[in-house]
């Protein structure tokens, strides 16, 4: 009886799952539907006649600008070469290496932080967990400005060596370096090894959970990365696909026949991290958990 | 933000040594913490500072800055309207997300806390918005409430035997919909943290509270309400210095012809004005000084934080 009572309260909360799931699968029925489905009314839940013209038209022809016939996703920008799979390579190829060198550089400086005797360690860790508060937007006009002036407008290091700092990674790492007994570290030292040999071959092994945890974060975080790259991407080839993904939408912002490209667009740059979150979904929650439970 | 110092005394201390043994001993450590620091110190520390000259000057990018003393914050505080209709947004659209995302991420960790295959895939399933790419998402958002008789919010309503809403363009109707959007995108986030923090609280205490007789509510109440004081605080706080970032809902859903905002700046808040005022008029001074105002706020947010958590200590 009680079961039964548990479930009849929950029952709105099962709706509202359902109806979370309303946007993705309109997004995703939308990708799939014909240009004349698309503005129907009612529409339809279902694709009638499912295509894959939002990616690609067969029958557009550059030479001919109709209003019926919509070049498919993977049709557009004829000036940049590889077109969407450019983007989405310029968002794999950021996201990666933000990635593996944030954590590498944030790693050093949380083993130094922890394992090592620094004098004024305490200050450094507080700055850095001061830093944490700043709203990162603030710093938005001068990085800009020193982007723009090592002119890297533009360019990968533009995009990479700026991000490259998170101190909430050092704050994560560090708390979960503290759980690793310093006697491993100690051993290390009276067998010989050097430290950044400890670091590496000792430490770096035991971190992997908070590692992952990590990665999956800036991965995320990196993929959807918006505000910055619109300010320093200039030319279509180097944008990545949030960016591409805005701009195709301004540009037909007023042609619902757009609308099945911008949702196909859409699922291609959901459907990864999607993918990515469902497969390290443990390591994911676990590190919101672990970075929220400590307040 | 959270805020947990290192409270162990100094570990990895060998015996007794001059102090300059030490530092030579530490040269190995410095060298580790270089590339963060000075990442740290080139492109956060240094633009900080460089933030707050430039916004006590008239600066466009171009021309060397021009110091200007307080007229940027006493033009942007007391006389700027755009700025006053940023702020008031913002304060709105704050308290309405973060209210709204705080109760149904605990009402959804209340009921889906368990590791049982259900609770499983419905975490999963409210998670998943923070996860997508907030400009696919928005883009989805926009098109769900576009104003024409396809738009899906519109043809439910004409099920319903109703008008069509021109919901996008409609002054009114932004900042629900901005929440709306907001609710739907966080409550995943704040359910995470508040699973782990009910998943921490010791089961005797409810025991104890079974045993004294408390029903339902009143172990909810007495019991697991005071248990997840420092979870939900910070839920908040995280909630409401995001809220305050908002940028890429305003930008791509509202945006209007001229401007970032939307319709009479109906969902123009402090990042869009920042955007709008250092991106596209560029007046990088005056920019500096909205995001100065907007670090002051959530500089005060923390603080206020800070002094809750101690104070919740003590008790």
């Amino acid at each position: 009886m009680t079961r039964l009572r548990g479930e009849l309260i929950r029952l709105p909360l099962y709706l509202a799952g359902l109806t979370m799931l309303v946007p993705f699968y309109w997004m995703a029925s939308a990708a799939f539907k014909p240009v004349p489905e698309l503005t129907r009314n009612p529409p339809s839940f279902v694709p009638g006649d499912p295509t894959l013209d939002a990616f690609y038209e067969p029958d557009w022809d550059p030479a001919v600008r109709a209003d019926q016939v919509v070049a498919g996703l993977f049709q557009r920008y004829p000036d940049v070469p590889g077109g969407f799979l450019r983007f989405m390579g310029n968002s794999l190829f950021v996201a990666a290496t933000i990635t593996v060198l944030s954590l590498l550089i944030a790693a050093l400086a949380a083993y130094a932080l922890t394992k090592m005797d620094l004098p004024g360690r305490r200050v450094i860790f507080v700055v850095v967990v001061a830093s944490m508060m700043i709203p990162w937007q603030v710093t938005l006009v001068p990085n800009y400005l020193i982007v723009r002036n090592l002119e890297w407008l533009n360019s990968y290091p533009g995009y990479i060596v700026p991000a490259l700092a998170k101190a909430f990674v050092v704050f994560f790492l560090v708390q979960y370096m503290r759980s690793i007994p310093d006697d491993l570290v100690h051993a290390a030292r009276v067998d010989g090894a050097g430290e950044f040999r400890i670091w590496w071959r000792v430490i770096m092994p035991l971190m992997r959970p908070a590692l992952a945890a990590m990665a999956i974060f800036v991965v995320l975080a990196e993929w959807n990365n918006f505000l910055w790259p619109l300010i320093i991407v200039q030319d279509d080839t180097m944008a990545n696909v949030p960016v591409a993904l805005s701009r195709l939408n301004a540009s037909n912002a007023f042609n619902p026949h757009n609308m099945a490209v911008i949702m196909a667009a859409s699922l291609l740059t959901s459907l990864p991290t999607v993918i990515v979150f469902l497969a390290f979904q443990k390591h994911f929650t676990r590190g919101i958990a672990l970075s929220g439970i400590k307040g | 933000m959270t805020a947990v110092l290192i409270d162990k005394p100094p570990t990895a201390r060998p015996a007794p040594a001059g102090k300059r043994a030490r530092w030579r001993r530490a040269v190995p450590g410095y060298v580790m913490l270089l590339p963060f620091a000075g990442l740290f110190v080139g492109f956060l520390v240094w633009p900080l500072l460089n933030a707050l000259y430039f916004a006590f000057t008239d600066f466009n990018g171009v021309r060397p800055p021009s110091w200007v003393g307080l007229e940027n914050f006493g033009r942007l505080w007391f006389e700027d309207q755009r700025f006053r209709t940023a702020l008031v947004n913002s304060v709105i659209y704050v308290a309405c997300t973060v209210t709204l995302t705080t109760a149904a991420a605990l009402a959804l960790a209340l009921a889906f806390r368990g590791t049982s295959w259900r609770d499983r895939v419905m975490r999963t399933i409210f998670f998943l918005p923070s996860v997508t790419s907030t400009i696919a998402v928005m883009l989805i958002w926009r098109w769900i409430f576009s104003g024409e008789r396809f738009g899906l919010a519109n043809t439910v309503l004409a099920r319903f035997g109703a008008d069509p809403v021109s919901w996008l363009s409609t002054p009114r109707w932004t900042i629900p919909l901005l929440v709306l959007m907001a609710v739907w995108g966080g409550c995943g986030y704040g359910m995470v943290i508040f699973v782990s923090g009910l998943n921490a609280i010791p089961e005797e205490l409810y025991e104890a509270g079974r045993l004294d007789g408390a029903n339902a509510w009143q172990q909810f109440r007495y019991l697991t309400l005071p248990q997840l004081k420092p979870v939900t605080t910070y839920v908040v706080i995280t909630g409401l210095i995001g809220a305050f970032q908002v940028f890429e809902a305003v930008y791509i859903v509202f945006r209007a012809v001229s401007s970032v905002g939307g319709v009479q700046d109906s969902g123009l808040m402090l990042v869009p004005y920042l955007y709008d005022m250092g991106f596209t008029k560029f007046q990088l001074g005056y920019a500096s000084a909205i995001a100065w105002t907007l670090f002051l706020i959530i500089f005060v947010i923390s603080m206020i934080q800070l002094r809750v958590t101690r104070a919740l200590r003590e008790l």
